[in-house]
């Protein structure tokens, strides 16, 4: 994929070039948006209202990293989306069964490709990740979804959030040490993979 | 543990510290284990990050034109259609309100002065009173009155005497019976006063305002099928 080149043409209006640069970063901008706002349809509004406004802003696109400046453009559509939440009344991110008990492997967070017990433990890790997530300030989750999911480096993530990178590694300190304080209350939640690891680290 | 040594330990696991920070860093490790138990925790979390399977996104996020609000390319002839659709009508309904203004400003003198409408409205007077020349078979009594229309302002035709449509063609049907003389006046009667803009112009305008809409209609239509076609 040449992306300079689709990028100018791009800039001139030409929407089948803007295509297929969505279709190599779709995912990126998906999982961006679902890990900060933890909804599945709100992060594929929040997706395709970015792209629609990235391509309606191309132009102000100088050069640089085009990950990072869609990006922005992303975190932008998922403040938009949750800012309209606040205005109207919330569903809650985590669906609940029907005797109101919060469900510990929502469908929401399921993968069909695996095992039932592959599922259960993914979906418990997958879950209890983005319960801390969730319980993040955004400026942190932010930050923590672009260098730790979207394994953008500092730059990149100083150039979407548009902070000094001194603050983009405060803000991912910060982040990590709280995910990490959160995770714990998870312990005997989490899979056999989770203990390992902290096995690993305690070595 | 401060916040400074926990911005070192993060970005230490990120390799992004410069090597002296780093040697620093290292040698404190080997001594301090609550340094190397917050490095762990901050591992063991960035680990688990980096371990959270991408999903792939549930559709396509591709985009059409009509999301952006673009348009499929018109034929060159489209911008003519509308120039000439919207000056019809535009020129139509400015005959309605001439026909509706003329007889009151007959009966009100100088209720309208000159100004910009008056050009416009001697230009449809013109040809207006042409054609009510043909119809009377008098072109030599409705001359004055054509060739006069760009000069005559609206309050001078305010002056002539006042007649109404109905009125009007009483006079022209008592002309018609009537003595070589009265035939004579009536057709002055008849012909000086401001001739509202004749049907057949109105008809004229709203046929090209129509076609003019209809072929920029096909035009959009065959645009849009041609564009949808191509996605």
């Amino acid at each position: 994929m040449n992306e300079p080149a689709l990028i100018q043409d791009a800039q001139k209006g030409n929407v089948d070039a803007f295509n297929t640069l969505i279709l190599h970063y779709q995912d990126s901008v998906y999982n961006t948006a679902l890990r900060i706002l933890g909804d599945e349809d709100q992060a594929a509004d929040a997706a395709q209202e970015a792209f629609i406004s990235a391509f309606k802003s191309i132009n102000s696109f100088r050069g640089g990293s085009f990950k990072a400046w869609l990006m922005r453009t992303v975190t932008n559509a998922c403040y938009d989306e949750l800012r309209r939440q606040k205005r109207r009344p919330t569903t809650p991110l985590e669906p609940d069964s029907e005797d109101g008990e919060e469900m510990d492997s929502p469908r929401w967070l399921a993968d069909p490709s695996m095992t039932p017990a592959q599922k259960s433990e993914a979906d418990e890790l997958e879950h209890a990740i983005q319960h801390c997530l969730n319980n993040l300030p955004l400026e942190f989750k932010t930050v923590v979804v672009m260098a730790d999911i979207q394994g953008m480096d500092y730059t990149e993530v100083a150039t979407s959030v548009r902070v000094p990178l001194g603050t983009i590694k405060s803000r991912l300190a910060r982040a990590r040490l709280r995910l990490r304080e959160c995770l714990q209350g998870f312990a005997e939640l989490l899979p056999a993979s989770y203990r390992l690891e902290e096995g690993k680290a305690a070595l | 543990m401060n916040q400074r040594d926990v911005e070192l330990l993060s970005a230490y696991l990120d390799g992004q510290l410069k090597p002296s920070d780093s040697a620093r860093l290292e040698a404190r490790l080997k001594s301090d284990a609550e340094l190397v138990s917050v490095m762990d925790d901050l591992r063991a979390a960035r680990n688990l990050l980096r371990r959270l399977p991408q999903r792939r996104a549930p559709r396509n996020f591709t985009l059409t034109p009509k999301m952006v609000g673009q348009n499929p390319p018109m034929p060159r002839a489209y911008p003519l259609f509308r120039f000439a659709t919207t000056i019809a009508t535009l020129m139509l309904f400015f005959t309605f309100g001439l026909n509706f203004l003329a007889p009151q400003m007959a009966a009100q003198p100088g209720g309208m002065g000159g100004g910009g409408g008056s050009d416009l409205f001697a230009e449809e007077q013109a040809p207006a009173a042409a054609e009510s020349s043909i119809a009377t078979e008098a072109p030599a009594a409705t001359e004055p009155p054509a060739t006069e229309a760009p000069f005559a302002s609206v309050p001078q035709a305010t002056v002539l005497p006042t007649l109404d449509g109905d009125s009007r063609a009483a006079e022209t049907e008592m002309a018609n019976t009537g003595s070589a003389a009265d035939e004579e006046q009536a057709k002055i009667a008849n012909e000086v006063p401001p001739a509202p803009v004749s049907i057949a112009w109105q008809i004229a305008l709203a046929g090209i305002a129509l076609i003019g809409a209809l072929f920029m209609l096909m035009m959009r239509q065959s645009a849009f099928r041609r564009w949808r076609q191509k996605e």
